[in-house]
């Protein structure tokens, strides 16, 4: 398109570029680095990626905030770890896990049967958490509960969930939550966390993930839900059902976070309540503000800079880490709105104008640039 | 369910006026700062958090008297209010979501600093001892101090309706939130009264940190829990100050009545949800604020 | 000439306040009316009726056959009726070319749009629309950089790219030019010779030149009906209404 030649960032040829070399060089750690636990830090990383990846889709994106993502992280992380843990259970001898005959359960719970099956309960993992999203979605948006309002709701179920998981200690094991015994056996291969296996697991779904969302937002239906992030009424007036686009925008974030929340929960072979804490889910929001939220690729590494630089400093000084990290999160939201891609759009879009600038095409400023972005 | 006698639901409805005024004190600064300047101050729970740790410091270090503290609290966490105000929220009135997540940053720093300065080990705010007693109502029997704070939350009300409806400055504060051009052009300074009305809302959180920090132990994180809530009265009540109160109160009643049916967290998770239903329905809420924020 | 809308004994109160009273209406095929009338007269809020924005009290709305009282915008929008805002309403942060893809909304559901990167048949409307409206030089161009003129232009594309069988503009020349106002006036005339218009405006200046019928509204119910120099001629107009008017005309 002739429209986006004037700066190279919006160049979608080069945009899929910088996607190439981005996968290249996560290809590239497992062939130099055979270290098991630094292989599991990374695919952590992996994992905050897609969460980042995936509040970049629904906020940059759809231009709805969303402070609740752990929803679908967590009930994900359960999921697959439920199916994890009934891989080491055994029908005949002993059904039922352990935590569970400690809080006196003498029978599978219902909704625990599903989990035998080790495909099964994967697609559970995954549909629960969308199915989930559309319904809360769906009533939220119908009734044109929008903006902050929104973001509130969200917190609160999430809030709600948390409490939820840990009062139902018998059937959830509470607040020390599910740790199964063994990795996860997917027929063809065993997902050992410190391994290769794993890495590369997190690596093609990351790949998948952020090519489909890629190629979502330069759909049509990306184009609809970009111009409802503008101005959703206007977008009404031409004849779109906005609530649908919203709740599918926020379905499909959901579902990559349920993504995540998997493997989360095979990298770790450990789910809690933790996995709904409020703050983590606000971390992710952060991740994706940082690195900028109308970026996907940037929002992804807004969650490696976050959490390696986090790692870097080390546990001794994470208090202070905390504090600098919410200081620098309130700068870049006061200055820096786009982030680190607005900051890129801005000083690429200089660049290739250079002096022959011609009055007012060019947004200078950040905080509006970059719906189209990289 | 057979033992639902007259006595135990009186009992669930007395606990509920209770639950309903905490979550109305908690609610209340959050109501008139979202309401004025349609700021969402999601650093409100960190302004109670900080009102408990005045309370506290006060109240050991100072040996100032647990009822001289709390108007002591709402003083310091307002001036903290109006440095936050004037340093931060004035550059982002117009960009709610905006407000919304540097208010959250706020919320971070303030939560680590308390934590570098007090450590993560819970405090405890001493009430005099006579608050501690239990009375009798008919046949239920409640804490004299949770009646403190059933009293308090009606002075706050009589308080802030008295500032809003009955002086000069509420008559300011309800220009700038009609219309801000206007209110301008008859010479009123909205920057000021926004400044002012964030300083009385975080003071106000600094009140109900006094009280709270009695009823529970004193933590860095303790704002978390609060602030939840207390933006869902804000939600719910649609913004106003009577939606809030009505809103606290309606809630707070349904929490009391669901818990004693089955128990405290399946009451809020259900609670929660009610309010997710309401919404879809009247997503306004109950009496909105003026002007036309959606 | 067959009836495109019908409007019955239209009515909205807020509250106590009643803005419509018992209004009614009838547009017909390739005409281009003005709804006028002074401030408060409820232009807009019947234009917000039409559309969908708001509900009525009572009354219907008769749009080629089909009751269209009280539907939702979507589906308002879906059955033909195109709107412009009062306040242009464009999307800032996409390009001109990307505002006029949107409006063409031929295809509205959500899973076929996923899957799909063009609409057939946007391309060429969209050439042909950009040139009506004059923005062929400025599709790159981001919405939120064009002047207050090129945007109310935009607006107007991008209803046409709706391809709506009746058109609502809310005083599209509000802050133009001179100049801009006489494109858009040739714009307008251009239109009127295969679309159905209803433009709201309160500048007669501009409504003579433009205008096959004008209405007239006052405290929301229709004063006078006629051509425009029917309507000039009204005595009861020109006491509500063109008595303030004729001082700078």
């Amino acid at each position: 398109m002739a429209a986006m030649e004037k700066n190279i960032y919006h160049n979608k040829a080069l945009q899929w570029g910088v996607y190439a070399v981005f996968f290249i060089a996560l290809a590239i750690i497992p062939l130099v680095q055979d270290d098991a636990f630094i292989l599991n830090q990374f695919a952590t990383y992996g994992v905050y990626g897609m969460l980042a990846l995936s509040i970049s889709l629904c906020w940059g994106f759809g231009g709805i905030l969303n402070l609740g993502q752990g929803i679908a992280f967590g009930l994900g992380a359960y999921g697959m770890a439920m199916t994890m843990q009934m891989q080491s259970q055994d029908p005949d001898i002993n059904p039922i896990p352990p935590f569970m005959l400690n809080n006196a359960l003498e029978e599978l719970p219902f909704f625990w049967e599903p989990f035998w099956n080790t495909s099964a309960g994967i697609f559970l993992a995954l549909l629960v958490p969308t199915l989930f999203y559309v319904i809360f979605g769906g009533l939220m948006f119908q009734a044109r509960v929008a903006g902050p309002f929104f973001a509130i709701m969200t917190l609160a179920i999430l809030s709600a969930l948390a409490t939820l998981f840990i009062d139902l200690q018998p059937y959830t094991n509470g607040v020390n939550g599910i740790s199964p015994p063994g990795a996860l056996d997917l027929g063809f291969v065993v997902v050992d966390p410190y391994s290769s296996v794993s890495y590369w697991t997190v690596f093609v779904l990351l790949l998948v993930s952020t090519v489909c969302a890629k190629l979502l937002t330069q759909s049509r239906f990306g184009l609809v839900v970009q111009a409802l992030k503008n101005d959703s009424e206007r977008v009404r007036f031409l004849g779109y059902h906005v609530a649908f686009y919203e709740t599918a925008v926020y379905a499909v974030s959901g579902l990559i976070a349920a993504l995540a929340g998997c493997c989360w929960a095979f990298l770790t072979q450990y789910v809690s309540p933790a996995q709904f804490d409020v703050g983590f889910s606000i971390s992710m929001v952060i991740w994706a503000a940082i690195g900028g939220r109308n970026s996907l690729i940037w929002a992804i590494m807004g969650a490696f800079m976050v959490q390696g630089a986090q790692s870097y400093v080390g546990d001794e000084f994470l208090n202070s880490w905390v504090l600098i990290l919410g200081l620098f999160f309130i700068l870049v939201v006061r200055f820096l709105p786009g982030g680190f891609a607005g900051l890129t759009e801005s000083l690429l879009g200089a660049l290739s104008t250079g002096g022959r600038r011609r009055g007012g095409d060019v947004p200078v400023d950040v905080s509006k640039a970059g719906t189209e972005g990289a | 369910m057979l033992d639902i006698t007259f006595a135990s639901s009186i009992n669930a409805l007395i606990l509920g006026l209770s639950i309903a005024s905490i979550f109305l004190v908690a609610a209340l600064g959050l109501t008139i700062i979202y309401g004025t300047a349609g700021v969402i101050n999601m650093a409100h729970g960190e302004f109670i958090m900080l009102g408990a740790y005045a309370s506290f410091t006060m109240q050991n270090y100072l040996g100032v008297p647990f009822f001289l503290c709390i108007p002591l609290s709402f003083l310091v966490v307002a001036v903290i209010g109006l440095i936050i105000e004037r340093s931060l929220i004035q550059y982002l009135y117009n960009r709610p979501l905006d407000t919304l997540l540097a208010t959250w940053g706020v919320s971070l720093v303030l939560m680590q600093g308390v934590r570098l300065i007090f450590g993560s080990d819970p405090k405890y705010i001493q009430m005099p001892s006579f608050m501690s007693t239990n009375i009798a109502i008919g046949d239920v029997s409640i804490s004299l101090f949770r009646v403190f704070v059933f009293a308090v939350a009606i002075a706050l009300i009589g308080a802030v309706w008295w500032l809003f409806y009955r002086t000069d400055f509420g008559i300011k504060v309800r220009a700038v939130t009609q219309n801000k051009e206007m209110a301008a052009s008859f010479g009123i300074n909205s920057s000021r009264v926004y400044t002012m009305t964030f300083a009385l809302g975080a003071g106000l959180a600094g009140i109900a940190g006094s009280l709270f920090g009695v009823l529970n132990i004193v933590l860095p994180t303790m704002g978390m829990g609060y602030v939840v809530e207390a933006f869902l009265m804000v939600v719910t009540g649609g913004g106003s100050l009577l939606g809030t109160i009505i809103a606290s109160g309606v809630t707070g009643e349904a929490q009391s009545i669901f818990a004693f049916i089955f128990n405290d967290t399946f009451a809020r998770f259900l609670v929660f949800i009610l309010i997710v239903i309401f919404l879809r329905f009247r997503p306004q809420g109950l009496i909105s604020a003026g002007g036309v924020r959606r | 000439m067959a009836g495109v809308l019908e409007i019955h004994d239209l009515r909205k109160s807020f509250d106590a306040a009643k803005v419509i009273n018992g209004f009614s209406l009838d547009v017909t095929e390739l005409t281009l009316q003005c709804l006028v009338g002074p401030n408060g007269a409820g232009k807009t809020t019947t234009i917000d009726l039409i559309s969908g924005r708001q509900k009525p009290t009572s009354g219907s709305v008769i749009f080629r056959g089909d009751d269209i009282t009280g539907l939702s915008e979507h589906e308002i929008a879906r059955r033909g009726i195109g709107r412009k805002f009062q306040v242009p309403a464009v999307f800032r942060e996409l390009t001109v070319h990307q505002n006029l893809e949107v409006a063409y909304s031929r295809e509205t559901r959500v899973f076929r749009n996923m899957f799909h990167f063009t609409v057939p048949g946007c391309a060429e409307r969209l050439e042909q629309v950009a040139v009506e409206v004059g923005l062929k030089d400025r599709l790159s161009v981001m919405a939120g950089t064009l002047s207050h003129g090129e945007t109310q232009w935009l607006e107007i594309g991008m209803v046409l790219m709706q391809n709506p069988s009746l058109l609502l503009f809310d005083e599209p020349v509000a802050g133009m030019t001179e100049h801009e106002i006489g494109k858009t006036i040739e714009m307008l005339n251009e239109l009127k010779k295969n679309h159905t218009i209803i433009v709201v405006e309160h500048d007669m200046g501009f409504v003579r030149q433009i205008a096959d019928i004008v209405t007239v509204m006052h405290m929301g119910q229709l004063l006078a009906q006629g051509s425009i120099s029917d309507i000039e001629k009204d005595e009861r107009v020109r006491e509500v209404y063109l008595g303030a008017e004729e001082e700078h005309a």
